[in-house]
């Protein structure tokens, strides 16, 4: 049915991508399915630009329909914001819409909305955005109205406790009053990380959001908002010449600045499991979730792990559905994956895979963990058959163009932001699904045996803790 | 927009435009000229058994999206509640000829995974695979449909999935309004208001009975396959000629329409130390085959259904007393529903109350100025677009029409319908539609919190507080 497309500002643990890429590279398949072998290649355009000023810019034309994406990501998540001020990030998100330069408060939104858009933005671990979906013949105004604000911001008190306010009800009503909320994608990286910048309560503590100060918004703002801190991605019905006069009118004059040095965000080697136990007084069934670190991004074994994610967690194919699911019926479904709040390819820093699942409290947990490990220990032990290693990168391909294409291409330009603003290759969007095909089964084998070691992970359970918790 | 034949154009704002060139006009840049958007062709096909189709070629993104919709949900199941849900997940449970690891080794294979999700009118089977994978979809979606295994083995451990899934579901507070909800306006006798089953008879359920069910409600007359994508059309066809071809016509589709209640009530659910109320207020109103429901979309969007809305801009963005505020039309077969939604502070229960109620009064008052309105309707104008935009939206579109029964022509005249809502209209919608005593009024919050400010509001007596 018609839908509008209601959206808060920063559904903060809703809207999670998928994983995945594109592109059939040509080379001969080895995979025994027809799937693998018989599809047409499928390139993504890219224009990739930096402006004086540093901001860099992509442009990928898509004339499928007459709409068109407008994506500004800038360089700063919660990731590293001020340790005194955790969920500062993503409240500063919201200022974001409270007035620039040109625009009060309320206006951007009614720009676009009266231009037949829609809007969001949201935080990320190590980015925010801000994005329009438009009829495509609106762009130049979408460029107009993101550049004002990058330009400057107008925010009163007022509108900074108003946006407090509305940020306090998001985390109740996401986390505090929601049984299962934030389970497991906010409380699994404060236990399985160690490095504050990793670990932190990044939704924020109420008193620290309610502590916020309009100096606080405007150093934040000052700090990291500049265009040589940002990346600008414009995907769908348009011309790119003219995109690109429109994009250098109207950001090419805004300053850069001075960036801080970036914190070291490294994690140590996880030697020893860890376990740790979440108190839930409004759910009433137990869970459990466990997670490993990622190889470092790009690395060969990280691509790897992106296969050991399709054969192990997605799909109900995958070995831990069938095991733990059709095979023992601990739960209907195992979920998971790689960056619970996004993608495998859109953060820049130590990451986790986690899997999760909810259980009745007659299953014994240690039984659940050993059915885990029967699972791990067949990949550790010996390398995959060809036959399951192509269904994962089957699956992969599926997924890439999934992620290419959700919500109507803002997928294509949020992965392209991100290879810009993390990578400076954009283009490397058309190169991943190479990466994936080259994977062995003896990496994935030496993969899984340093990055799925039992000491290497963290399990955490969910207790039901209130009245109605009983089975 | 467009149209079959024809083609629309996107209404647009003239908005003033200054100097092109500047480095920072003050004002917004004018839009482009309006480009021209086709409606995608749907290619409609009526096999000889009653079953139907739709293909619409879309897109230059290699993969496929197939849905197959068969008229059988809750609503069939009558008063077991939950047996087409049961039904829907032993049909996952593997096929008369494939385990159910060979189903989903199959459908990885393609690229996907086969799913089967049930709702109060519809069981849905659905897959998204690679492009060239669309005739082996179709024949897997087919066996599914057709010859599910509900294997007696499986159906302990189903059984208590669904209660699992039961048990979660309901101690969400949405949840639990939202049920209250149904409840009242569809009445506890029509399946439409009884979303839950309890615990007990969800127990009882065997494989024996998703046989019966199965055998009873599955069949060619009330199905339809969707297909949109990128796919080769005579192939397709050819595997729905074969894998549906020779399938039973079965029975007919059931209608069974519930008899809505119109007078309110106040249902307040406790949910003590919750620091945020789940409200809903809202009624019955006309269902989507009424002339009015489309301008009832555009005084919905208006009002509280949009970013920008009235209800929204007061209650979160002037006041903060929430974080994700809305207003929906909902609708199942022949019915359908208004209701503003929110997740409200507990301390500012009555106040964000009173505001919601102050907002649709206002509308009721004054039409609201033709700017305003000429935003709302650019945006559902600009929504629409989208809609028909990406497989798997283009598909939710034509079922939304095909289940309500909408004319061919419902798709090609809604910019038109749109466009054409006055500001006279909204105004007179609000007070046709949304009398303010008939407004049910459901909370989900900490009641000792919640019941003393609900006190200070003049629609609400003390026997509703009892």
């Amino acid at each position: 049915m018609l839908r509008y497309v209601n959206l808060g500002l920063a559904v903060f643990g809703l809207a999670v991508l998928c994983t995945g890429c594109n592109r059939d590279d040509g080379e001969p398949v080895t995979a025994t399915d027809v799937a693998a072998g018989s599809a047409a290649a499928y390139t993504i355009p890219v224009e990739y630009h930096k402006l004086d000023n540093g901001l860099k810019v992509v442009i990928s034309e898509d004339h499928t329909a007459p709409i068109a994406v407008v994506g500004v990501y800038y360089n700063i998540g919660f990731r590293i914001e001020p340790q005194d001020r955790t969920g500062f990030a993503h409240l500063f998100e919201h200022m974001m819409f409270q007035g620039s330069e040109k625009l009060g408060k309320m206006e951007f939104i009614q720009l676009v909305q009266r231009n037949g858009g829609t809007l969001n933005g949201s935080t990320r671990f190590d980015f925010t955005n801000y994005f329009e979906v438009v009829p495509a013949n609106t762009l130049e105004t979408m460029l107009w109205a993101e550049a004002d604000r990058m330009r400057g911001l107008a925010i009163t008190q007022e509108n900074l406790v108003n946006q407090q306010g509305v940020v306090g009800n998001e985390v109740k009503v996401n986390v505090l009053n929601r049984p299962y909320g934030g389970w497991p994608w906010l409380w699994m990286p404060q236990h399985a990380n160690e490095n504050w910048y990793n670990s932190h309560n990044f939704y924020g503590e109420l008193a620290h959001i309610e502590a916020a100060t309009l100096d606080d918004v405007k150093k934040f703002f000052t700090t990291y908002y500049a265009p040589n801190n940002a990346a600008l991605a414009i995907v769908g019905d348009v011309n790119p010449q003219e995109a690109m006069r429109w994009v250098e009118q109207y950001f090419g004059d805004i300053p850069a600045a001075a960036m801080p040095p970036r914190p070291d965000l490294t994690e140590p080697r996880q030697e020893q499991e860890k376990t740790a136990v979440h108190e839930d007084p409004r759910a009433n069934r137990p869970a459990l979730a466990f997670a490993y670190h990622m190889p470092e991004r790009g690395s060969p074994e990280y691509y790897a792990m992106g296969l050991i994610d399709q054969i192990l967690l997605q799909g109900d194919d995958a070995w831990l559905q069938q095991k733990l699911a059709r095979d023992k019926g601990y739960t209907a479904d195992v979920g998971g994956g790689i960056n619970d709040l996004g993608n495998m390819f859109n953060y820049n820093g130590p990451m986790l895979w986690t899997a999760s699942l909810i259980h009745d409290p007659t299953v014994v947990r240690e039984d659940i963990m050993k059915s885990v490990d029967e699972v791990i220990d067949r990949l550790r032990n010996e390398p995959v058959d060809q036959a399951t290693l192509d269904r994962a990168v089957v699956k992969m391909r599926s997924g890439l163009y999934d992620i290419v294409s959700d919500f109507y291409g803002f997928g294509r330009a949020d992965l392209l932001a991100a290879l810009a603003l993390f990578d400076d290759d954009p283009a490397r969007i058309n190169s991943l699904e190479a990466q994936f095909r080259v994977v062995t089964p003896e990496l994935l084998q030496a993969t899984a045996r340093e990055y799925l070691r039992p000491t290497a992970r963290t399990v955490l359970t969910l207790e039901p803790t209130g009245e109605r918790s009983e089975p | 927009m467009n149209a079959n034949n024809r083609s629309f154009v996107l209404a647009c704002l003239t908005l003033t435009s200054t100097a092109f060139g500047q480095a920072q006009p003050a004002e917004p840049p004018a839009p482009g000229a309006p480009r021209e958007f086709r409606l995608p062709q749907p290619t409609k096909i009526e096999l000889g058994n009653g079953m139907r189709a739709t293909l619409v070629e879309y897109g230059s993104l290699p993969k496929v999206t197939v849905q197959l919709v068969v008229r059988s949900g809750e609503l069939n199941a009558g008063e077991q509640t939950w047996l087409a849900q049961l039904t829907g997940e032993l049909m996952q449970e593997g096929t008369q000829q494939h385990g159910a690891s060979e189903v989903a080794d199959l459908a990885a294979a393609l690229g996907g995974q086969v799913s089967v999700t049930v709702n109060l009118d519809t069981t849905t089977i659905s897959g998204d695979v690679l492009a060239e994978n669309a005739p082996q979809l179709i024949a897997l979606i087919g066996e599914i449909a057709r010859t599910p295994a509900l294997p007696e083995s499986e159906a302990e451990r189903v059984r208590g999935d669904l209660l699992r899934a039961l048990t979660v579901a309901k101690s969400q507070a949405q949840a639990q309004a939202r049920e209250a909800f149904a409840r009242h306006v569809y009445g506890a006798s029509h399946p439409y208001g009884r979303p839950y089953p309890s615990e007990e008879q969800l127990a009882s359920y065997s494989a024996e009975d998703a046989r019966v069910f199965h055998d009873a409600n599955f069949g060619a007359q009330r199905s339809h396959l969707y297909v949109a994508g990128k796919f080769d059309a005579a192939a397709v066809k050819g595997a729905i000629d074969s894998v549906f071809g020779d399938w039973q016509s079965g029975p007919a589709i059931l209608v069974d329409v519930p008899q809505t209640v119109a007078t309110r009530a106040v249902v307040l659910l406790d949910r003590p130390g919750a620091p945020q109320s789940t409200v809903i207020l809202g009624l019955v109103v006309v269902d989507p085959s009424n002339r009015d429901y489309v301008p009832l979309q555009v005084m919905n969007s208006l009002l509280g259904g949009s970013f920008g809305s009235r209800i929204t801009a007061n209650i979160r963005e002037n006041k903060g007393y929430t974080y994700s505020p809305r207003s929906e039309l909902n609708n199942n077969y022949k019915v359908a529903t208004w209701a503003e939604l929110a997740d409200v502070t507990s301390e500012h229960t009555a106040d964000s109350l009173a505001e919601i109620v102050a907002e649709i009064s206002r509308l009721k008052a004054e039409p609201p100025p033709a700017e305003e309105l000429q935003g709302i309707k650019n945006y559902m104008s600009g929504v629409f677009v989208l809609g028909n935009s990406d497989r798997g939206s283009i598909i939710s579109v034509l079922r939304y029409a095909d289940l309500h029964g909408l004319a061919d022509d419902y798709l090609n005249t809604y910019l038109q319908r749109v466009a054409a809502v006055t500001p006279e209209e909204v105004s007179r919608l609000a007070a046709e539609y949304l009398p303010t005593d008939t407004l049910t009024l459901v909370v989900v919050g900490d009641l000792k919190t919640v019941k003393p400010q609900l006190a200070g509001l003049d629609w609400i007596s003390e026997s509703d507080l009892n």
